[in-house]
C-alpha cells in the first residue's frame, strides 16, 4: 500500500515537472516571439494577415510542444514532435505561397521572393522530421530490449 | 544511434537560429534603407531626343549590403504599344554607403510618329510602367513596381492655316498671306522650320514659302507666311502640304485642303 502511494507520488512529481517544464518552453516560445514581432512589426503592417498568420503558426506550435512534452516518455511525444515538424513544413510552404509573396500599398504592387528562406526553412523542418522519426525508432528499440531483459 | 540524434538535434536549433535570425535582421533593416526620387528633368540629349532624368539617392543605413539594385522604365502608348524601355543598374550598395545614381530615358519623336503622327497636333497620355527591385542582405529579391500616367503634350497642338489674304505682287503673281495657328504643349521650348507648298486643282504647284517659328513651352503661336502665287490660282481650292523640321524631329507633309 504505501509502495503504491509513493508511486503515485512519484508519478504526480513527474507529471508536475513535465507541465513546469512544457510552461517554460510555451513561456520562452512565446517571450522570443514577441519580442521578435516588435522588431518586425512596422514591416508587417505593410502586409495584410501577416500577424494573423503568423499568430495561428506560434499558437499551433506552441500547443504541439507542450502536448509533446507533456507525453514525453510515450511515443506519442515523437508523433507530436513529428507533427510539428510537419505543420512547419506545410504551414510554411501554404502561406507563403510557395515562396512569392505579394501586397499591394496605395497604387505600389510589392513582391518579395522568400523561396530561398523557404527551401532552407523546409530542409530544416525535414531534417525535424527525420529526427523525430529516428527518436521514435530508437524508442521502439530500447523499449523492446527493455522488455526483453 | 542517441549521439546521431542528439547531433541531428544540435545542429537543426543552430540552423534554425542561425536562419531566424538572419531574415528577421535582414527584414528589419530594410526599414534603414532611404530612397529618395528627386525632381525629374526633362533636356536634350546628344543625339536629339528628348531624355527624361531621375536623380536617385540611396541611402544604405541597414545592417547588410543590397544587391542588384534595378530601376526599370517603360513607356507606352494608350494601345500598350511600348515607345521606350530604360534601366538603370546598381550592383551593390555597401552597408553604410550613400549612392547618388542617375536614371535616364530617352524619348525619339521621330520613332513615335511613324506609329501616329498624332503625338505632334494632340495631347494624350502615356503609360509608364516603374519597377524599382533590390536583394536585401543580397539575398532576399523584393520588387516594387507602379504604373503612372504621363500627360503628352503635343508641339505643335492645335496647328491650322487660316483662310489666305491676297495683295497684289506684280502683273502675274499676288502675295498670298497664310495665317498660322498652334500651340506648344510640349515639355520643352520649341524651333521649328515650317515649310508649306500650295497646290492648286489637282496637284499644281502653284507657291511654296518658309517660316522659323521659335516657341516657348505652354505657349500659343499666332503668325503668318506669305507665298508668292500666280494671280489665276485665286479662288481655286486646293490644298497645302506643310513639312516641319526641328532638332528633335522632321515630320510632313501634313495635308490641309484650303477652298
Amino acid at each position: 500500500m504505501a509502495e503504491e502511494k509513493r508511486n503515485s507520488n512519484d508519478r504526480l512529481q513527474e507529471f508536475a515537472l513535465k507541465i513546469l517544464k512544457a510552461t517554460i518552453k510555451g513561456v520562452v516560445f512565446c517571450g522570443i516571439y514577441f519580442l521578435l514581432s516588435m522588431f518586425l512589426a512596422p514591416v508587417l503592417e505593410a502586409v495584410p494577415n501577416a500577424l494573423q498568420i503568423i499568430e495561428i503558426f506560434v499558437v499551433v506550435y506552441v500547443f504541439l510542444m507542450i502536448v509533446g512534452e507533456l507525453t514525453k516518455g510515450s511515443i506519442f511525444h515523437h508523433f507530436f514532435n513529428a507533427a510539428k515538424a510537419l505543420f512547419s513544413i506545410l504551414y510554411l510552404a501554404l502561406c507563403l505561397n510557395g515562396g512569392i509573396v505579394g501586397t499591394t500599398v496605395q497604387n505600389a504592387s510589392l513582391v518579395v521572393d522568400l523561396r530561398l528562406f523557404l527551401v532552407v526553412a523546409m530542409l530544416l523542418g525535414l531534417l525535424g522530421f527525420a529526427k523525430s522519426v529516428l527518436q521514435a525508432i530508437n524508442f521502439l528499440n530500447e523499449k523492446t530490449e527493455h522488455m526483453r531483459f | 544511434m542517441k549521439i546521431l540524434i542528439r547531433m541531428i538535434g544540435i545542429a537543426t536549433t543552430l540552423f534554425w537560429i542561425f536562419l531566424i535570425v538572419f531574415f528577421i535582421s535582414a527584414v528589419y533593416s530594410a526599414k534603414d534603407i532611404g530612397f529618395d526620387f528627386g525632381e525629374p528633368q526633362v533636356d536634350l540629349s546628344p543625339d536629339n531626343k528628348i531624355l527624361f532624368s531621375l536623380p536617385i539617392t540611396i541611402d544604405n543605413k541597414g545592417y547588410y549590403d543590397v544587391g542588384s539594385f534595378n530601376v526599370t522604365t517603360e513607356i507606352s502608348d494608350q494601345e500598350g504599344f511600348m515607345i521606350t524601355r530604360a534601366s538603370t543598374f546598381i550592383p551593390v550598395i555597401e552597408k553604410g554607403r550613400q549612392i547618388v545614381a542617375t536614371h535616364k530615358d530617352t524619348i525619339d519623336i521621330n520613332a513615335l510618329l511613324q506609329k501616329s503622327q498624332d503625338y505632334l497636333f494632340k495631347d494624350t497620355e502615356l503609360e509608364v510602367r516603374e519597377t524599382v527591385s533590390i536583394k536585401l542582405a543580397d539575398v532576399i529579391p523584393v520588387q516594387a513596381s507602379t504604373n503612372l500616367t504621363l500627360p503628352w503634350g503635343a508641339p505643335l497642338y492645335n496647328f491650322t492655316l487660316g483662310r489666305s489674304e491676297y495683295s497684289r505682287f506684280n502683273g502675274t503673281h499676288v502675295t498670298a498671306t497664310v495665317p498660322i495657328d498652334f500651340e506648344n504643349h510640349a515639355s520643352f521650348d520649341l524651333a521649328v522650320i515650317i515649310r508649306v507648298y500650295m497646290y492648286a486643282g489637282t496637284n499644281i504647284l502653284v507657291g511654296e514659302g518658309q517660316t522659323t517659328v521659335e516657341t516657348l513651352q505652354n505657349t500659343p503661336y499666332h503668325g503668318q507666311m506669305e507665298l508668292d502665287i500666280p494671280v489665276d490660282a485665286i479662288g481655286e481650292s486646293g490644298h497645302f502640304e506643310v513639312y516641319f523640321f526641328t532638332t528633335f524631329f522632321n515630320f510632313g507633309p501634313l495635308v490641309i485642303p484650303y477652298g
